[in-house]
């Protein structure tokens, strides 16, 4: 295989050496394998893209100096949740407010687009159509607060197909069996999609006593009431997840998607919710043949 | 009672162009796309989205409801009964979740949810219930359905199944109930201490709050008109923060008959021949 010069970019020399060096690596199961040869896949190269960066729960707050919540610098979505008491105390949190962490969702999309954009120079470089079976996963690394991005995948080459728009691989979480069914159903991998929205909470005097049972005597009206600001930071962070990759969609659709919602609780009613939407983005090239009724089989074994 | 009945010809062999069909899916990635045509969202599988096709039903959106109440302080402590605040907002968290996903699925024209992944979670000071699903419509259709809509946890797989064999899911019901194990008296303690016995206390508290969630969940069904309600799960045992108090849960899909009787799928038996297939995981790079 040649490696053509002009795309060779700031890839690492050596991945440029392995690449032309003419066998091919894969981290495809044997079916699968054989499903991407069935398919009219070539696998090219094993191909991966890394990026570790600095993570920072709490950012450098603008109008501090200092190491704090970030209400200066939140950008989105914020709510205020004021006290219904009408009454001053320092113990009693006479407001709260939802705010989107908006450094971190930076700093998460900068992590994974660098490392994916990576993946795609090697596998641009190494002369891929695709890149099948994208696996995507990140670590702690080092220290407290050093997180690693991985994206690794199988890059392909279309036997007898044109290259991609601009040169750059189409990708997808998808390989074997199930890449050949989506393909056969008419949808081509355009890319895989990832996003992710993080709100906080920072809890007002209700939300603090609901979520923390305090016997203050300025819990709530009625005991076991819903705890409306958390509820709201939750369906917040998934439609910020949902809109957020439906605007990186364009004409296409989002198959298989995984939507993942973390809650870590930080005391007193405080918390922060954290949502991870993934999937593949595909494109209809011809229509849904209507498919016959599947039958019904018993297995013997 | 009509007898088996072949959902289908049999197809033969397969005669489909794989290579063609990718060579036109990657001319399709070549060109600029066309304009947006019948978006979607969703997170079932090709296997799910086909075989959901095959019986004239599509996916439309991702959604997701969520829902989390209190449960006032002291309420886990020691006392008698149920424990009426933390069975109440289990009860009302599922409901309030349901109405929600139902309100987004609506939204986004759909005419039920499937796929529905049920997450919750029992904390000494709240109930926490998410729901995220895919809602689906039959194919084209456009607007509200004549039917309210459904909500099933039920796979694309199954929910064809059902629909197959002249069944539809109606939503979800669930039941949950959390009760006191009562004291046992200094006299019982006594005599029990050192004996192999049963602890009546602990019996009977686990038989009051496994037989009110039941109810619960049956009635539930009911009130949504279904006839039984099909994959249950059940939790049960004591409370993690709070070891004398034992709670139930149960929730699951209500079905009802929709078509004049029960339609016998007349399954095929099938002997397969080859190993098992291991499909694309993303744990097998790791080695794991």
């Amino acid at each position: 295989m040649t490696v053509p010069a002009e795309s060779s970019g700031d890839l690492p020399e050596a991945a440029v050496r392995r690449f032309a060096e003419g066998a091919f690596t894969s981290g495809l199961t044997v079916p699968d394998f054989a499903a991407c040869l069935q398919m009219g896949l070539e696998p090219v190269g094993f191909t991966q893209g890394y990026c570790v960066m600095q993570w920072q729960w709490y950012g450098m707050s603008p109008m501090g100096g200092g190491f704090g919540y970030q209400w200066g610098g939140v950008r989105g979505y914020s709510e205020t949740f004021n006290c219904p008491h009408g009454f001053v105390s320092q113990e009693h949190r006479s407001w709260g407010q939802n705010y989107e962490q908006s450094w971190l969702e930076d700093a998460w999309t900068s992590g994974f687009t660098t490392a994916y954009d990576r993946m795609l120079d090697e596998a641009e470089a190494a002369g891929a159509h695709g890149i099948v079976g994208v696996v995507d996963t990140s670590a702690p690394l080092a220290d407290m607060g050093v997180v690693e991005f991985r994206v690794q995948g199988t890059a392909v080459r279309v036997i007898d197909g044109p290259p991609p728009l601009d040169g750059r691989p189409w990708s997808t979480y998808l390989a074997g069996q199930r890449l050949a069914k989506l393909v056969e159903a008419g949808f081509a991998p355009v890319s895989i999609a990832a996003t992710v929205a993080s709100v906080g909470v920072w809890a007002n005097c209700v939300t603090q006593y609901q979520t923390e049972g305090s016997a203050s005597m300025y819990r709530t009206g009625n005991p076991g009431e819903e705890i409306i600001q958390t509820v709201k930071a939750q369906t917040v962070a998934r439609r910020l997840a949902t809109e957020r990759i439906r605007s990186q969609l364009g004409p296409d659709s989002l198959h298989g998607a995984s939507l993942s919602t973390t809650r870590r609780e930080l005391g007193e009613g405080d918390s922060a919710v954290e949502c991870i939407l993934r999937g593949n983005r595909v494109r209809r090239f011809k229509d849904f043949d209507p498919m016959p009724a599947p039958r019904p089989t018993v297995r013997l074994l | 009672m009509t007898g088996p009945e072949p959902l289908g010809d049999d197809p033969g062999p397969d005669t489909s162009d794989l290579r063609a069909d990718m060579r036109a899916a990657a001319t399709a990635l070549a060109g600029r796309p066309g304009p947006a045509a019948g978006r979607t969202t969703s997170d079932l599988s090709i296997d799910e989205e086909l075989v959901l096709h095959s019986i004239g039903w599509e996916p439309v959106e991702l959604v997701s409801g969520t829902s989390m109440h209190s449960v006032p302080v002291g309420v886990w402590n020691w006392g008698q009964g149920e424990i009426g605040y933390a069975s109440a907002a289990y009860a009302r968290s599922f409901a309030g979740a349901v109405q929600r996903l139902h309100q987004e699925c609506t939204h986004a024209g759909g005419h039920g949810v499937v796929g529905v992944h049920v997450e919750w979670a029992v904390e000494r000071h709240h109930v926490d219930v998410t729901l995220v699903g895919t809602a689906v419509r039959p194919v084209g259709a456009t607007g509200v359905g004549a039917d309210p809509v459904f909500v099933s946890d039920l796979s694309g797989r199954d929910f064809a199944l059902l629909h197959t064999s002249g069944w539809a899911p109606l939503g979800l019901a669930a039941g949950a109930s959390f009760v006191y194990a009562p004291r046992r008296s200094v006299g019982a303690t006594m005599k029990q201490s050192g004996q192999n016995v049963e602890l009546t206390n602990f019996t009977e508290a686990m038989y009051a709050a496994r037989e009110a969630a039941m109810e619960r969940m049956q009635t539930a069904a009911l009130d949504l008109g279904g006839t039984g309600v099909v994959e249950v799960k059940v939790t049960e045992g004591p409370m993690e923060f709070a070891r004398h108090a034992v709670g139930f849960t149960a929730y699951g899909t209500v079905v009802r008959l929709r078509a004049d009787e029960h339609r016998h799928l007349g399954a095929r038996m099938v002997l397969p021949l080859d190993d098992a297939v291991v499909g694309f995981d993303a744990a097998a790079l790791r080695g794991s």
